[in-house]
C-alpha cells in the first residue's frame, strides 16, 4: 500500500516535471513568435505610422520640426542613437537634444521603442527624401494648413469625460487624464494633466499629436482604435477653450479621506452586525 | 529576450501551468490538506478584526476584477457619467483599504503570537508577503494613477486576453508604471502560488451554501439556561 504510494507520487512528479518543463518551452516559443515583430515594414510606412503625428518632412514644423534637410544637418550616428532613444539621449544631457527640446516647447519626443532595423529603415527613408544633395532652405514652408472642420467643445467635453462614447471604441480620456475644468473627483492621473496642452502643442502640434496619439502608452491601444476626425475636432475645441481655465488641480487627498472613511464606516459596521460573536467562549474554558 | 517579455510574455504561462498541474497534483498526492488551517482556536478576538474586512476588501476588489476582465463594456458604460465612476472608484478603494487593513491585521497577529508563530509554514509567509506586495501596489494604483476601472477595462482586459488566445500583446503593458507593472505580475505571482499555499481554500470553499436551501438551527437548551431568546 504504502509502496504504491510512493511509487505513484514519484511518477506524478516526474509526468509533472517533463509537462512544466514543455509548457515552459511552449510559452517561450509562443512569445518569441507572438512578440516579435510582425513584418519588416518599409522607411515611409514607420514613418506615417510613428512620425507623421509630429513631423513633417518639408511640410513645416507640428509638434517637432520639420524634418527636410534632417539627414544633411545630423550626421547618422547621432540620428541613429537619437530615434532608438530620446529620452536617454535627454538624460544624458545631450546639448544638441537639449537645444531642440528648449525650441519646441519643452515637449520631449518619447521613445517610441523602434527595433534597429526600423531605425535604419527610417534613415534610409528620410535620406532618400533628401535626395543626398539638395539644399533645403529651412523654414521656408509655413505650417501645413490642415483643413477640419471647426470643433464643438460641449461635444469634446462629452468626449473628454465619456458621456459620448468614442466612436472605435477607445477608453474616454478621462480614464486616465484630468483637465482642471472637470470637477468632482477630477480626471485621471495615469497620464498627464492636459489643462494647458493646447498652449503647448499648439494648433496644428494638438490636432496632429490627437490624430495619431503617438505617445508609448497610449499607441497599445489607440493604434487599433483611433480617434475620427470629428472627434479629433471637437477635443481640439475642448483643449482650446480649457487651456484659458483658472481652476485650480484637484489633487488625490480628497479621494484618499474618502476611502479612509469609507473604511471606518465598514469596521463600525461589523462591529454592530456581529456583536453577538462568540467572543466570550474561550476566555472563561482556558483563562487567556 | 527583453525583461519585459519575460516578465509579461512569458511568466503568465508558467504561472497558469503551476497553477493547473499544481492544483491537479495536490488534489492527488495530499487531498486533506486541501483548505486552510484554521487558527480560530488560538486566537479569534484579533482574528475578526483581521479576517472579516480582509475577506469583505478582497472578495470586493477580486470580483470587479473579474467583471472588468470579462464585460468591460459594462464597466465602461457604467463609468460614462463622471458621479458613477467616483461611486464606483470609491466602493473599489473602499475595499482595497479594507484588505489592506485587515492583511496587515493578520500578519501582525500571526507574528504577535508565538502560538500562532508555530504553526505558520514557510508557504503560509511567502503567501502572507505576496499579498501584501500585491494589495497595497493595487491601492497605490487607485489612489495615484486614478482611474483604474477605466483603464483596465482599456488596457488590461486586452492584455489578459491576448495572453489567453496565446497571441501576448506586451506593448499594452509594457510602458505602464512600475506600480501598476509589479501588481499585473504580482497577480501571476499569487495564480503560481495558489496550489502550494492556503490560497487554495478559495477552490475547497463549499460555494454551494450560497445558493442551498436554508437549514434551520434550533438551539432547544439555550432558553431553558436563560439565554437572551
Amino acid at each position: 500500500m504504502t509502496g504504491t504510494t510512493v511509487v505513484s507520487t514519484l511518477m506524478v512528479r516526474k509526468w509533472i516535471a517533463v509537462f512544466c518543463l514543455t509548457a515552459i518551452i511552449l510559452a517561450v516559443f509562443v512569445v518569441g513568435v507572438g512578440a516579435a515583430p510582425p513584418r519588416q515594414q518599409g522607411g515611409e510606412a514607420i514613418f506615417q505610422q510613428k512620425c507623421a503625428a509630429c513631423h513633417t518632412i518639408g511640410g513645416g514644423t507640428l509638434v517637432g520640426p520639420d524634418l527636410s534637410g534632417v539627414t544633411n544637418l545630423r550626421d547618422v550616428d547621432w540620428l541613429t542613437r537619437w530615434l532608438s532613444a530620446p529620452d536617454k539621449m535627454l538624460a544624458d544631457g545631450d546639448p544638441i537634444a537639449i537645444e531642440l527640446l528648449k525650441e519646441f516647447n519643452n515637449i520631449p519626443m518619447p521613445n517610441l521603442g523602434l527595433t534597429d532595423a526600423e531605425v535604419a529603415d527610417l534613415i534610409a527613408y528620410m535620406q532618400a527624401q533628401d535626395g543626398g544633395a539638395v539644399t533645403v532652405e529651412p523654414a521656408a514652408a509655413q505650417p501645413e494648413v490642415i483643413s477640419q472642420p471647426p470643433g464643438d467643445p460641449d461635444a469634446g467635453s462629452q468626449l473628454f469625460i465619456g458621456e459620448r462614447a468614442l466612436a472605435n471604441g477607445g477608453p474616454a480620456c478621462i480614464s486616465c487624464h484630468s483637465v482642471d475644468t472637470v470637477r468632482g473627483l477630477g480626471g485621471g492621473t495615469l497620464g498627464p494633466n492636459l489643462t494647458h496642452v493646447y498652449g503647448r502643442f499648439g494648433d496644428a502640434g494638438l490636432s496632429a499629436s490627437l490624430k495619431g496619439l503617438p505617445f508609448p502608452t497610449m499607441q497599445g491601444v489607440f493604434s487599433k482604435k483611433p480617434l475620427t476626425d470629428d472627434e479629433v475636432a471637437d477635443l481640439h475645441a475642448f483643449f482650446s477653450q480649457a487651456d484659458r481655465t483658472t481652476q485650480k488641480p484637484i489633487s488625490s487627498t480628497g479621494f484618499f479621506i474618502l476611502g479612509i472613511l469609507g473604511t471606518l464606516v465598514f469596521l463600525g459596521l461589523s462591529q454592530l452586525i456581529w456583536i453577538k460573536r462568540l467572543n466570550g467562549v474561550r476566555k472563561p474554558l482556558v483563562g487567556r | 529576450m527583453t525583461v519585459a517579455q519575460l516578465l509579461f510574455g512569458v511568466f503568465p504561462y508558467v504561472a497558469i501551468i503551476l497553477a493547473v498541474v499544481g492544483t491537479i497534483w495536490r488534489y492527488r498526492s495530499d487531498k486533506f490538506s486541501y483548505s486552510s488551517l484554521s487558527s480560530q482556536f488560538l486566537e479569534t478576538k484579533q482574528l475578526f478584526w483581521g479576517s472579516v474586512p480582509w475577506h469583505y476588501g478582497i472578495l470586493t476588489v477580486l470580483t470587479g476584477h473579474l467583471v472588468a476582465f470579462l464585460v468591460p463594456r459594462s464597466i465602461l458604460g457604467w463609468n460614462g457619467v463622471p458621479i458613477r465612476l467616483y461611486i464606483l472608484e470609491g466602493m473599489a478603494l473602499i475595499a482595497g483599504i479594507l484588505a489592506l487593513v485587515g492583511l496587515v491585521l493578520l500578519i501582525l497577529r500571526r507574528l504577535n503570537s508565538p502560538r500562532l508563530w508555530h504553526i505558520t509554514s514557510v508557504m503560509d509567509s511567502i503567501l502572507l508577503l505576496a499579498l501584501l506586495v500585491q494589495v497595497v501596489a493595487g491601492v497605490w494604483t487607485a489612489i495615484f494613477y486614478r482611474w483604474g476601472s477605466s483603464w483596465f477595462a482599456a488596457f488590461a482586459t486586452p492584455y489578459l486576453w491576448s495572453i489567453l488566445l496565446f497571441k501576448p500583446d506586451i506593448s499594452l503593458v509594457s510602458n505602464m508604471p512600475w506600480v501598476v507593472q509589479t501588481h499585473i505580475v504580482g497577480g501571476f505571482v499569487l495564480l503560481a502560488l495558489l496550489p502550494f499555499t492556503r490560497l487554495v481554500h478559495l477552490l475547497s470553499f463549499p460555494y454551494a451554501y450560497l445558493w442551498r436551501p436554508p437549514q434551520v438551527v434550533i438551539w432547544y437548551r439555550r432558553s431553558r439556561l436563560g439565554g437572551s431568546r
